[in-house]
């Protein structure tokens, strides 16, 4: 556009000169590894060498000071999983480096000591770590279905990301608000409840939304080393078990019903069996639903928009048609590309809903199985780490004696 | 032969022997996800910043409430190499100005941003002040309409949080906002 001739001064003027700052992000986010790094390592010196518990609470400090409002929490661990999941199957995005070991380094530390990140090197942990005073327990039931929900979080954030549709992990992230000194009111509320509810209860966040917690409670199922809450005997004094906020720490269990070996294995057999019903469910439901889940997409909303307008004229256009027309763009390419994003939400419907069908037919099972434990024991998968039990157990208190 | 007895199976050893296998299954999978996506890491391209597209830009005014920040990352830039010196500056006046003069009403800017020297006859310069621009780009949207379209609006990146997901490029009914990669991190009018 140059409605205007460029001016000829005769004054000798100069035009002034324009500053604008590269930013040096990148040296910043390998300084976060690095940082992410160390405090790993030192929290899992302190759970799992030392069993202590003030380096946790120290590195939750640091970590919200550092993580949360020097760099602003953004991006994180918990955010990464879209980024990695969508440059696997996207051409054009690829992951920067930092990013990539910010998401893997945790999991890599999760298959050898469990979740060391989530104890106090996550700042969402952190946060809520630092104003839980109390231990109510949630009962077994209620705990257990809320846990089926990071795994539908993860599903869905897995479903927008893979669509290049959304970042939904970051849209409704309940606690940055605090690091960025504001944010929208609606997660305002639902981070200070969530604060709140983890005054009384661990962590609920980290429980019961969190989609990254659910993949590292999953790799630390299977981790080398695990947090003990003692290395001497147990004597079954219950003071862990009731010290412990998230519910992690079971007790002896006796299974009172004597079933024939054989009995059982077929009953898993069964469930197993019925697992495929439940994919196929997940499949289906899934799958109908993929083009109302499609409207997500910016896409699919500016062809509806686009539509709606063509059977029912408005004088007043919206400003995403405005912006439409204005780039002179036609209905018919557009309608190629909504073709296309429905097709792979259509594809991507069908992969997370076995997704779900799988994780509530596990869950099932894993409700119908049961193991006798003779002494208190930390389930660590649900361990987030917090080492609160290591000073209640009197076998500890031994050794300062 | 010996006679096939049962052997009593010990059930740790069994789960310990599963556990192997899981944690296989475990550390495989974290390596091939790791191989298959840092083939994709080029530091070089790999683009993790936000910008304006000003070629795509409608100055539809969402950057200026939808930033994360209180006062918008998104500021008006000014190609001083594209602008006309106009003393009638669709960017700075509006439409219905009575008078050509700095009165409040005459203006166009909400925050009184946009600072005007003179520089000869018939010639005036118009710069930002970035302290109190709020990223609405009415300035911008005036220029395009009326002026060269000099004015622009920009993420600036020293007050941009860096969001992993930018929540502006998500409203933006153009999506003339994407990411870029640090070696090209500013859209500017006059290198376009």
């Amino acid at each position: 556009m140059n409605r205007f001739p460029k001016p000829d001064f005769e004054s000798g003027y100069v035009y002034p000169q324009q500053q604008f700052v590269i930013p040096n992000e990148v040296l910043w986010s390998y300084i976060d590894i690095a940082v992410l790094v160390f405090l790993m390592g030192f929290v899992t010196w302190a759970l799992i060498k030392k069993q202590i518990r003030w380096p946790v609470v120290l590195t939750s400090v640091v970590s919200i000071f550092y993580f949360g409002f020097f760099r602003n929490g953004c991006v994180c661990g918990i955010g990464a999983v879209q980024n990695v999941v969508l440059t696997l199957v996207s051409d054009s995005y690829s992951i920067p480096l930092y990013l990539l070991l910010l998401f893997t380094l945790p999991l890599v530390f999760a298959i050898f000591f469990g979740r060391v990140f989530c104890a106090g090197v996550c700042p969402f942990g952190a946060l809520q770590e630092l104003v839980n005073v109390k231990n109510w327990k949630i009962s077994k039931s209620v705990s257990t279905v809320l846990g089926v929900f990071p795994w539908v979080y993860l599903g869905f954030a897995v479903l927008f990301a893979v669509t290049n549709s959304r970042f939904i992990i970051c849209r409704f992230d309940p606690f940055v608000w605090i690091f960025r000194f504001g944010g929208e009111l609606p997660l305002i509320l639902f981070g200070v409840l969530l604060l709140i509810f983890s005054v009384f209860t661990g962590r609920p966040f980290c429980r019961f939304i969190c989609p990254y917690g659910a993949i590292l409670s999953l790799f630390s199922k299977i981790s080398f080393r695990q947090v003990k809450i003692t290395k001497k005997e147990c004597i079954n004094c219950s003071l862990c078990h009731n010290a412990c906020p998230v519910d992690a720490i079971y007790p002896p269990y006796q299974n009172k019903v004597n079933e024939i070996r054989s009995k059982g294995v077929h009953r898993i057999l069964r469930y197993v069996v019925f697992m495929p019903l439940m994919v196929a469910a997940g499949v289906t439901i899934m799958y109908m639903l993929s083009d109302k889940i499609s409207r997500v997409n910016n896409d699919v909303r500016l062809y509806d928009m686009a539509m709606g307008n063509e059977t029912n004229h408005s004088n007043v256009l919206s400003l995403e048609l405005e912006a439409f027309w204005g780039r002179e763009q036609t209905l018919e390419e557009l309608a190629v590309r909504v073709e296309e994003v429905q097709k792979g939400f259509r594809i991507w419907s069908i992969i997370i809903g076995a997704f779900f069908g799988l994780v509530i037919a596990l869950k099932l099972i894993h409700l119908s199985t049961k193991r006798g434990r003779k002494v208190y024991d930390i389930s660590s998968a649900e361990c987030v780490g917090c080492g609160r039990c290591f000073s209640y157990c009197p076998q500890n208190q031994k050794k300062i004696s | 032969m010996k006679s096939h007895k049962r052997v009593n199976h010990n059930p740790i050893a069994r789960r310990d022997f599963l556990k192997s296998c899981a944690r296989a299954l475990a550390g495989g999978s974290l390596l091939a996800l790791f191989g298959l996506t840092i083939r994709k890491t080029k530091a070089k391209d790999a683009s993790c910043f936000w910008q304006i597209d000003p070629t795509k830009c409608t100055f539809c005014g969402r950057c200026e409430t939808n930033c994360v920040k209180l006062s918008s990352a998104v500021k008006s830039v000014h190609a001083v190499k594209v602008c006309g010196y106009c003393d009638l500056c669709g960017g700075y006046y509006r439409t219905n100005a009575k008078e050509l003069n700095t009165a409040a009403e005459n203006l166009l800017c909400p925050t009184g941003a946009i600072q005007r020297k003179f520089v000869e006859e018939p010639f005036f310069e118009y710069s930002i002040s970035e302290d109190l621009c709020n990223g609405c780009g009415k300035c911008a949207k005036g220029c395009n309409a009326f002026g060269n379209g000099s004015l622009f609006l920009q993420i600036k990146q020293e007050l941009c949080k860096n969001c992993n997901e930018c929540q502006i490029s998500k409203v933006c009914p153009a999506h003339a906002i994407s990411r870029v990669p640090v070696s090209n991190v500013y859209h500017l009018i006059d290198t376009l």
